[in-house]
C-alpha cells in the first residue's frame, strides 16, 4: 500500500465567472522514504498541488488517501488531525510566532496533540538539538538567522514524528550557504527514513531530490519516475 | 486540553501586555461598567441597610396617630385647620380600644442640653412608659422610666447613645445631672446606637422624658404624635378601630373626612422603594449602557486581531489547530481582557466604596462583586463571539499566503 495516492484529483476554481483548472486530473503515488521534488513554474498548480498533498485544500473531484484513509472526504476537524500527525510543513516564510521562543515554537504541535508539558518539552528540545539548535532553545526568532529560524520551523515540522515533511520554496529566502545547510538538513533526514516532498521553481534545488516532477497548467508533464 | 487552556491563556496575556495602550483603551470601557453596576448595587445595598436600620427607630407594625399624613398628596389648605392631637386621647384610646397593646404620646421639640460645660442643641421627646414597646431600640444602660416618674412629673431622662458618648464618653453616666433648657435632670438609661436615619440625620441625640414633666416644663408646644401598637395579628382591625375611635373623639359626621392621619412605616417603605426603583433603574440603565460601548469597543479589537494575525492562524490551522481551537483562543483573548477589566473596575469600586461610607452607609457584597465579575466575563464571550468565529472560519491557504 501506498504512502499517498491521489487519483483524477481535480481542482476547479470560479473566477469572474470563469473556469479556472488549477488541477487537472493529477495521477500521482508516492512511497515511504520518498524524496521528491514539485516543480513548476508559477500558476502551473504546484502551490495548489502542494495544499491538496499538505491537506490545506479538498479536491473538487477525485480520491485522495493517505495511509489508506480517505482525505478528499474528511471534514475540518480530520483535516486538522491529519495535519497535525501526519505532516510537518517547512514555509518560504518560515512562519514561526514571533513572540515565542524557539523551544515554544516547537511545542505547538504538541500542545494540538494533546500532550503534557513535561513530555513536550523532552520531544521539543531533542527536536531542536537534532537541527543542531540545542544552544538557541530560548532565542526568539528575530534573535536567530534567517537559517536558524529555518532549522527551529524544521524541528516543529519533525516534531509530532509526521508521516511526511512538506517544504515549499524552504530555501527561497536564504542565502546560498543557509541554503546548503538546510538541504543537507534535508539529505540526513530523508537517509533517516523520512518520506520528504519539496515544492520548487529552482533546478540546483530540486536535485537534491531523488524523483522530481513538472506540472504545467495543471497537469503533471514529467516523472523522473515514469520517464522512458 | 489542560495544555491548550494554558497556551491560550499565554497567548491572551502575550497580546494584552504587546499592545499595552490599546489594551487598557479597551478595557476601560468595561472597567468603567463594571465600577458602575458595582457602586450602583452597594449604594442600593447600603440604602436598604440603611432603611431597615432607621425603620425600627419608628417600629414595625405601629400606628403613628398624627394631625398630618407623612407622605400625601393632599394640599396644604386642606390640612391646615386640623386639631391638633391632644394628650387626654392617650386615656380615652386606651379605655376603648381592644386591640391597642402599647399607647404612647409622643411629643416632640428642639431644646439645648448641658453638661459641666458642654451643650448641644437636640430633640427632645416626651413620652409615657409605654414608648419602648413601640420602638425596637433597646436600653443598653439603666433603665427606662417607670408610670410613677411619669404620673409624678419626675425629673428623669433616658438619652441616645450619642448623647452619652458626646458627654460622658466611655464613663458611666447613669445618676449624673444634665440640664434641658437649664432644668436639671437625672440620667437614668442609655438607648442603643441606632445611626443616621436614612443616613441623612442622627437619632442618637434625642432625650426621652416623662411625659408628665415634659409637659408641665415644655409646654404644649411642638409636634405631638400618638404610637399605639397593636398585635401584629391584628393590624388591620386595629387601624380600622383606631381609626373609629379618633373619629368620634374628634366629633365627626359620617360624611366628613378623617381631620387626624394614622401614619405606618409602610408608608416609608413605598417612598422608599420607589426611590430604589428609581436609582436602580437609571443605574441599570447607564451599566447596561457603558457595558455595551465597553463591548464593542472589545469587538473592535478582538477584529484588528484577528486581521493582525491572519498569517499565525493560517500557521497554527497548518500545524493542526482545528476550527474550535483557534475559535477557543479568540474567545479567551476577549474574555481576559474583560476578566481583567472587570477585576480593575471591582477594586476601583472597592476603593471607592470605602471612601462613600464615610458619608453614607454602605458594603460592596460578595455576591454583587462576583456577580459584576461574571458579567463582564458575559460580556466579553458576548463580544468575541463574532471575531473568534471570522477567525476560526479562516482558509488556512489564504491565511498562509496573507501579507
Amino acid at each position: 500500500m501506498s504512502l499517498i495516492s491521489l487519483k483524477n484529483i481535480e481542482k476547479i476554481y470560479n473566477i469572474g465567472g470563469e473556469e479556472v483548472r488549477a488541477l487537472d486530473g493529477i495521477n500521482l503515488v508516492i512511497e515511504e522514504n520518498e524524496y521528491l521534488a514539485i516543480m513548476g513554474a508559477s500558476g502551473s498548480g504546484k502551490s495548489t498541488l502542494m495544499n491538496m498533498i499538505g491537506c490545506l485544500d479538498t479536491p473538487s473531484s477525485g480520491v485522495y488517501t493517505f495511509e489508506e484513509e480517505m482525505v478528499h472526504s474528511m471534514g475540518d476537524s480530520q483535516l486538522a488531525s491529519i495535519r497535525n500527525r501526519k505532516i510537518g510543513f517547512v514555509f518560504q516564510t518560515f512562519n514561526l510566532l514571533p513572540k515565542a521562543t524557539a523551544l515554544h515554537n516547537v511545542e505547538i504541535p504538541l500542545i494540538y496533540a494533546n500532550i503534557k508539558r513535561g513530555k513536550r518539552i523532552k520531544i521539543a528540545e531533542d527536536a531542536l538539538a537534532s537541527v543542531g539548535l540545542s544552544d538557541r532553545v530560548n532565542h526568539k526568532p528575530n534573535e536567530l538567522s534567517g537559517g536558524q529560524r529555518q532549522r527551529v520551523a524544521i524541528a516543529r515540522a519533525l516534531v509530532n514524528k509526521p508521516s511526511i515533511i512538506l517544504a515549499d520554496e524552504p530555501t527561497g529566502n536564504l542565502d546560498s550557504k543557509s541554503s546548503k545547510e538546510i538541504m543537507k538538513i534535508f539529505n540526513d533526514l530523508h537517509r533517516n527514513g523520512n518520506t520528504i516532498i519539496l515544492v520548487t521553481h529552482e533546478e540546483d534545488i530540486a536535485s537534491y531530490a531523488k524523483r522530481k516532477i513538472k506540472l504545467l497548467d495543471g497537469k503533471i508533464i514529467e516523472d523522473s519516475n515514469q520517464a522512458t | 486540553m489542560f495544555s491548550l487552556f494554558i497556551e491560550n491563556i499565554r497567548i491572551s496575556l502575550t497580546s494584552i501586555f504587546e499592545n499595552k495602550t490599546r489594551s487598557i483603551l479597551t478595557a476601560l470601557g468595561i472597567i468603567i461598567g463594571v465600577l458602575s453596576v458595582t457602586l450602583m448595587g452597594t449604594l442600593i445595598s447600603g440604602l436598604d441597610k440603611s432603611f431597615e436600620k432607621s425603620m425600627s427607630w419608628l417600629g414595625k407594625d405601629i400606628l403613628h396617630i398624627s394631625r398630618y399624613e407623612w407622605f400625601s398628596d393632599m394640599e396644604w389648605w386642606e390640612v391646615k385647620n386640623r386639631p391638633k392631637i391632644q394628650p387626654d386621647y392617650v386615656k380615652k384610646i386606651r379605655e376603648r380600644s381592644r386591640y391597642a397593646i402599647a399607647i404612647a404620646p409622643v411629643m416632640q421639640r428642639g431644646a439645648s442640653i448641658e453638661f459641666k460645660e458642654q451643650e448641644t442643641r437636640t430633640e427632645i421627646f416626651g413620652t409615657n412608659q409605654d414608648y419602648m414597646e413601640t420602638i425596637e431600640t433597646n436600653i443598653i444602660e439603666g433603665r427606662f422610666f417607670t408610670r410613677n416618674e411619669d404620673a409624678s412629673g419626675a425629673r428623669v431622662v433616658v438619652i441616645g447613645y450619642g448623647l452619652k458618648k458626646a458627654f460622658f464618653g466611655d464613663q458611666n453616666p447613669i445618676g449624673e445631672y444634665i440640664k434641658i433648657d437649664k432644668i436639671k435632670f437625672r440620667v437614668i438609661g442609655v438607648l442603643e446606637e441606632q445611626g443616621k436615619f436614612l443616613g441623612l440625620f442622627s437619632v442618637d441625640k434625642q432625650a426621652v422624658l416623662p411625659f408628665g414633666a415634659y409637659k408641665r416644663i415644655f409646654s404644649k408646644r411642638g409636634w405631638m404624635r400618638i404610637s399605639v401598637k397593636v398585635s401584629e395579628k391584628f393590624v388591620s382591625e386595629g387601624l380600622d378601630e383606631i381609626s373609629i375611635i379618633m373619629r368620634h373623639l374628634r366629633g365627626l359626621k359620617p360624611t366628613q373626612k378623617n381631620d387626624f392621619a394614622i401614619n405606618q412605616t409602610k408608608a416609608f417603605e413605598k417612598q422608599y422603594q420607589g426611590l430604589k426603583l428609581a436609582i436602580g433603574g437609571t443605574g441599570l440603565f447607564i451599566t447596561l449602557l457603558s457595558l455595551l460601548v465597553g463591548g464593542i469597543g472589545i469587538m473592535n479589537v478582538m477584529f484588528v486581531s484577528v486581521k493582525e494575525r491572519t498569517r499565525e492562524i493560517g500557521v497554527r490551522k497548518a500545524i493542526g489547530a482545528t476550527k474550535s481551537m483557534i475559535m477557543l483562543q479568540f474567545l479567551m483573548e476577549a474574555v481576559t481582557i474583560c476578566f481583567i477589566a472587570g477585576l480593575i473596575g471591582l477594586f476601583l469600586a472597592y476603593l471607592l466604596s470605602l471612601f462613600i461610607n464615610k458619608i453614607f452607609p454602605s458594603t460592596l457584597p460578595i455576591s454583587l462583586a462576583t456577580f459584576s465579575v461574571l458579567l463582564s466575563i458575559i460580556v466579553g464571550v458576548i463580544s468575541g463571539l463574532i471575531p473568534s468565529y471570522q477567525a476560526a472560519n479562516l482558509e488556512p491557504i489564504d491565511s498562509l499566503r496573507y501579507e
